[in-house]
């Protein structure tokens, strides 16, 4: 059986949800091999999350959260960006590869993106290969 | 009735928590007449490693371990100390985390040495000989050394019971661990031995302890940029501190020396990955994200002493 | 040739070991002592900020 990437995406609730929920509706299409798990804000993403992923095998991990100014919780989303920025630092240092890791802000209202953006998410991680951490560590 | 017995292994460490042991002092006199100390070797007592394997299983009560594993004997002589003590303790950063020695994950070890015997300016090497596990020199005389690996911490290779954190455990914390291992008041196995708070929590720079509000880090500073504050937070002033995610049973002494926290005590109850939650934590604190590209040098900082038990444990590709 | 080895070295920081050859009258052919640790600071060292470096080092010996 050929190799299908096993992606992750950890979806705010009150945005990037509810942009795949729309997505849905509006029957835009995108990759099976996204799995999506909802948290209430992208500022509730730990690195630890991120590694759990790819140490249990995901080929790639996607956050989605909501723009700037709009975040339910009002600072979730600034303290998302700059943990982020500083374990991607880290990550990419350390020899994992920079896009496997991805995150990116999408309102409740852009479906479109969010099947656009899935789609180029999961092209890109066909190209990267499997996780070289699968069945390892 | 017979006093506990007590060993004590140094792996792949570098003896100061040995010497954290010693430093009990006056107490130490204490604890040497209510244990038997059997085994202490390289650093103390004049013990072989035969010694320690000729002893029956389950002989000796406590037994010490400090510095990761490192090659094969040191993860030989874990598993026989595994075997012949009936409660062991990783003692001090190295052996629970890793330590500042397991940064040798970030590269391999053919470029370590390559590194130590060929390419540092002052070796005199003109053969370009490296260490072989295993040599005959004349013909005759046949000489081994242990393989090396990528560095561990000590609960990648044997059950664990107890741990200890530290670089190396301060001495009070220690005295306070040994009267806790002596009279038999210990928390459950695979737990930390800790008083459970952070460094922040018992730092005299804290500035909640002082009543004043805590504010985010504007900027990034190393610490030889400007002059620290007399009693201000270090990592409000921007010397990214790592007091939030580390334990506090050192009384908080590098802040107190006007130096930041690095983290050798250790995460905080509750924290499986120390440099993934320091990272998190001081992101956090800093007032926007352009300050993180400032950071100098996030691997040196936040996997110094965690590296081989942090993901990604070590260096994936060169 | 009879090999005796004395692993570890004691009382100081660090590993050795001595291996003695002995010839067939049990006399003493010849000592061999070998540092049996290695660590690896010089490399990864590299691209720490030259002020913690001091902090760091002091870990290679303890004692």
């Amino acid at each position: 059986m050929a190799w299908e990437p096993r992606l992750i995406v950890i979806a705010c609730h009150w945005c990037t949800y509810a942009g795949a929920d729309l997505a849905g509706s509006l029957r835009y299409y995108y990759p099976a091999t996204v799995h999506i798990i909802r948290v209430p804000c992208s500022g509730r993403v730990e690195p630890e999350f991120i590694a759990e992923a790819l140490q249990r095998g995901a080929d790639g991990v996607f956050i989605g959260g909501c723009h700037f100014g709009d975040c339910h919780y009002k600072e979730g989303n600034y303290k998302a960006i700059r943990r982020f920025k500083l374990l991607k630092r880290a990550l990419t240092e350390l020899g994992v590869d920079p896009d496997r890791v991805q995150l990116e802000w999408i309102s409740g209202s852009e479906g479109k993106k969010f099947a656009e953006t899935m789609t180029a998410f999961d092209a890109r991680i066909r190209e990267l290969g499997p996780n070289p951490m699968k069945g390892g560590a | 009735m017979s006093k506990p017995k007590l060993a004590y292994y140094l792996a792949g460490g570098c003896g100061g928590c040995d010497i954290a042991v010693v430093d009990l002092s006056e107490t130490l006199v204490d604890v040497a007449l209510a244990v038997d100390i059997v085994f202490w070797a390289p650093t103390v007592a004049d013990a072989k490693y035969k010694d320690l394997e000729a002893m029956p299983d389950g002989s000796i009560d406590v037994g010490l371990i400090s510095g990761n594993i490192r090659n094969s004997e040191h993860e030989h002589i874990a598993h026989v100390m595994r075997k012949k003590c009936k409660t062991l303790i990783a003692f001090g950063i190295c052996a629970t985390n890793g330590g500042i020695k397991g940064l040798v994950n970030l590269y391999t070890t053919q470029q370590l040495l390559e590194k130590a015997y060929i390419d540092t300016l002052s070796t005199d090497n003109p053969n370009k000989e490296l260490p072989q596990t295993s040599i005959t020199l004349d013909g005759k005389y046949e000489l081994t050394l242990p393989s090396l690996m990528y560095a561990r911490p000590l609960n990648q290779v044997v059950n664990v019971d107890y741990y200890i954190g530290g670089c190396p455990p301060h001495y009070e914390h220690v005295k306070k661990a040994f009267t806790a291992l002596l009279s038999g008041q210990l928390p459950p196995p695979g737990s930390w031995i800790t008083m459970g708070k952070a460094v922040c929590e018992v730092c005299g720079r804290n500035p909640v302890l002082q009543g004043k509000p805590k504010k985010f880090a504007t900027t990034v500073k190393r610490t030889i940029e400007g002059v620290p504050s007399e009693d201000g937070c270090l990592l409000e002033e921007g010397y990214l501190c790592l007091g939030p995610v580390t334990q506090g049973d050192c009384g908080s002494k590098c802040p107190a020396a006007n130096v930041p926290c690095r983290g050798c005590g250790g995460p905080i109850p509750g924290v499986k990955d120390y440099s993934l939650r320091a990272i998190s934590a001081i992101a956090s604190m800093l007032e926007n994200e352009e300050l993180v590209e400032q950071i100098p040098d996030p691997i040196h900082l936040f996997y110094r002493y965690t590296l081989p038990s942090s993901f990604p444990y070590k260096r994936l590709k060169s | 040739m009879k090999k005796i080895e004395i692993n570890p070295m004691t009382r100081l920081e660090g590993h050795g070991k001595i291996t003695i050859f002995l010839d067939e009258q049990g006399n003493v052919d010849n000592v061999f002592m070998q540092v049996v640790e290695f660590m690896g600071y010089e490399k990864f060292l590299i691209g720490m900020p030259i002020e913690e470096v001091p902090r760091t080092v002091s870990t290679i010996c303890g004692v």
